[in-house]
């Protein structure tokens, strides 16, 4: 067992920990690429930089909105995200470990707090699932990766919980560190690949609707003559591909 | 503001086909409004070409890209959807919605999707989805209020065009909408409603002496003035349809002085490209151009029109010459100006009726015209309520994106679309419901008729005609 925790907190860890900051890149640049692209062809550079501005911060501390609309579930939702982004990067063990490391510290979450937000993330993380499995609306649009994404991330908190609070048989608390580490690497591990790459792109979502919005001079025709409309716009025709019923 | 649930007698009423079987055998497509007849043959591998030639030239693939990344499927637009507030079907969800679209893309226009697809044995898009699709993109008003509660910025009005704007390069658009473009772009007239020149001196004149026996004062229509301040573009509807908009207009500017001049080589400012086609889009918009241009006038003004204001404010840069592009303007952004420069003097006395305000989309949700016919109603309707949800939060009167224009699908409209914008007004208790868009005017009018309310749908100007006073 022992030598699987090595394995999972050395060459496993490195791994999936590359690929998770190698995959946020990549949609980061592929994102970062498209808008300036597409900006670029645009002839109008106006951009409503305040609005974008404006609703981006909006979104990304979302006081004053979570309730406007399935208040609950977005409130959950809210204080989910709180405990899911300052446990892993404040808890004094993985700031250790870090410093280990890069040799870089930072400052910490006093254990109570630590302790405090774990339990607000399990339960806000049910909560989710709940939430998402309760609502017909929300149960219509969900795929799979929507219910396994809380229950997956609920793994490593509870896990390390355990670990850092129960007074536990060595080879439990051995077992649930395992836990611990290979539910958090698989997280990293699938993070670019799903709807969680949201916690790079959703700051560029504003932009990216604007540029998009931002249409291209003579687009239009050139799609038409794309498509074999060279000599006549596409709107021009009464049946214009010429079908059996034309 | 939940209404009353929809009952299955509305429901029947309101989903019904008007289309004769055997068209709806023959176009494949469930569709409650008349398509022209187009080519049914091999319709999933057509729709893909005409997606990938768009995605070659426009900007679109960038959003697409991030919304299909993104979407946590959370349903918070789905409380915000007047659609689906008031069907609660799960197809009207906005998310969705959009979804098939992105599935799409996603199974055909990207690596990953593209691999799976091969590796799963998923044969992509199909018929049946194409059909969906024309179904349900319509369905959609493209009004963009649930985009303001989506965490992650999805745009499902943009989608909605797309969807749209990809289906109609295979043939598929209603017949209403093609027809009125293709006699804009390629017609006689030049125009959607078809109204030549000289029928549009003639109620340009007529509206002239009615002014004249009712206020006693000389009040004209200016036509083709070159060099003048402003190019009047008003929906072309209005000049048969809102007689007192128009004469509302004139006598603001009869009041201010400043020059102004309609144009008889282009008098239209109905823009249906922003509902299906970019390229109808840029080609009315290189119209106004050139009617500016040959008129050398300085600025463009379009009247109580939403989707004919946005259309121009929004795309005219794009498609004109961008920064050196001249400038639009709203008419209620005129009037507006002019009043608090001292130009108008509006009589209090005169409008004592409950009077309410309803929100064009188009102008609306970018917080470009919210405050101002507000200011203006409030300076001399004593008796001004307002609706709730209001301002960049309003809910669509139910026949934007294009579909008011589609009469076959009024009782859809009138049951459903504008559902939950008859309880909204219904709760106000107002006499007049002022609504400065064309669109919003029409839709509105027949669903005061068809839910049985009688509070009266009124342009901005139609109210200042009345309390303008002049001398
Ligand atoms: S744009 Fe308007 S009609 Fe369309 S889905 Fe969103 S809220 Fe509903
Ligand atoms: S609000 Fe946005 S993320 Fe949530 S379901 Fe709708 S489109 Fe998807």
């Amino acid at each position: 067992m022992e030598a699987w925790i090595v394995f999972a907190r050395g060459p496993l860890f490195r791994l999936c920990f590359s690929i998770m900051v190698l995959g946020l890149a990549r949609v980061l640049w592929l994102t970062g690429i498209g808008i300036i692209e597409a900006y670029g062809r645009s002839d109008d550079r106006a951009l409503a930089y305040r609005e974008i501005f404006r609703q981006t911060l909006g979104w990304a501390l979302p006081v004053g909105r979570a309730g406007r609309a399935r208040p609950l579930y977005s409130l959950t939702s809210v204080l989910f995200h709180l405990g899911l982004l300052l446990v892993p990067l404040l808890l004094q063990a993985h700031v250790r470990l870090w410093q280990s490391v890069i040799g870089i510290a930072w400052p910490v979450l006093p254990a109570a707090a630590a302790d405090g937000l774990t339990l607000l993330m399990l339960v806000t993380a049910v909560g989710l699932f709940a939430g998402r499995l309760a609502d017909r609306r929300s149960r219509a649009i969900s795929r799979l990766q929507d219910y396994v994404w809380p229950l997956l991330l609920a793994v490593p908190f509870v896990s390390g919980f355990a670990c850092a609070n129960l007074t536990l048989a060595p080879l439990t608390y051995q077992a649930g560190m395992l836990l611990h580490l290979l539910s958090a690497d698989a997280v990293m591990f699938l993070l670019p690949f799903t709807k969680i790459t949201h916690c790079v792109l959703q700051p560029l979502s504003q932009l990216v609707t604007a540029v998009a919005w931002k249409f291209v001079p003579e687009a239009g025709d050139r799609v038409a003559a794309t498509l074999g409309f060279a000599d006549r716009p596409s709107w021009a025709e009464r049946s214009r591909l010429g079908g059996p019923h034309s | 503001m939940p209404g009353a649930p929809l009952t299955e007698a509305e429901r029947a009423r309101a989903f019904a086909l008007p289309k004769k079987p055997a068209v709806i055998e023959r176009q494949r497509l469930a569709v409650r409004y008349h398509v022209e007849d187009f080519d049914v043959r091999d319709r999933p591998r057509r729709f893909l070409e005409a997606f990938a030639a768009i995605l070659k030239h426009t900007n679109y693939r960038v959003a697409l890209d991030h919304y299909a990344r993104i979407s946590t499927k959370c349903a918070r637009c789905a409380v915000k959807c007047q659609i689906h507030e008031a069907t609660g079907d799960d197809r009207d969800i906005p998310c969705w919605r959009s979804e098939l679209l992105l599935a799409v893309y996603r199974r055909h226009f990207t690596i990953s999707g593209i691999l799976r697809g091969r590796i799963l044995g998923d044969p992509g898009l199909t018929d049946e989805t194409v059909a969906e699709m024309a179904d349900t993109f319509y369905d959609c008003t493209a009004c963009r209020r649930c985009h303001f509660e989506c965490p992650m910025g999805v745009d499902h009005g943009l989608v909605t065009h797309l969807g749209r704007y990809v289906l109609s390069e295979i043939g598929i658009v209603p017949r209403a909408l093609a027809v009125s473009t293709r006699e804009q772009l390629l017609g006689a007239s030049g125009n959607t409603s078809a109204i030549p020149v000289p029928a549009l001196l003639d109620s340009l004149e007529f509206l002239s002496e009615e002014m004249q026996d009712e206020k006693h004062i000389a009040i004209p229509f200016p036509v083709d003035q070159e060099g003048a301040e402003y190019l009047f573009l008003p929906a072309v509807s209005d000049f048969i349809m809102e007689a007192d908009s128009l004469m509302g207009i004139a006598a603001v500017f009869r009041a201010t002085g400043d020059s102004w001049t309609i144009g008889t080589g282009y008098f239209d400012g109905i823009n249906y490209g922003l509902f299906y086609s970019d390229q109808v889009l840029e080609h009315v918009l290189r119209k106004v151009r050139a009617e500016a241009e040959r008129l050398k006038v300085k600025k463009i003004l379009i009247g109580e029109c939403g989707h004919a204001s946005r259309s121009a404010k929004h795309f005219y840069p794009m498609f004109c010459g961008g920064a050196e592009a001249l400038p639009v303007l709203n008419i209620m952004e005129y009037t507006h100006r002019a009043w608090r420069e001292g130009r108008l003097r509006l009589n209090p006395d005169v409008v004592t009726e409950r009077v309410t305000y309803h929100d064009p989309c188009n102008v609306a949700r970018p917080g470009w015209i919210v405050e101002q016919p507000r200011e203006l109603l409030k300076a001399f309707c004593r008796n001004y309520v307002e609706m709730t949800p209001n301002r960049r939060d309003n809910i669509c009167c139910g026949g934007g994106g294009g579909t008011v224009s589609i009469d076959e699908i009024r009782p859809y409209r009138t049951a459903i679309g504008g559902r939950v914008k008859a309880d909204q007004i219904r709760t106000t208790g107002a006499e007049y419901c002022v609504a400065p868009c064309a669109n919003c005017k029409k839709q509105l009018r027949e669903l005061m008729e068809d839910q049985g309310m009688d509070c009266k749908i009124v342009g901005l100007h139609d109210l200042i005609y009345k309390a303008l006073v002049l001398d």
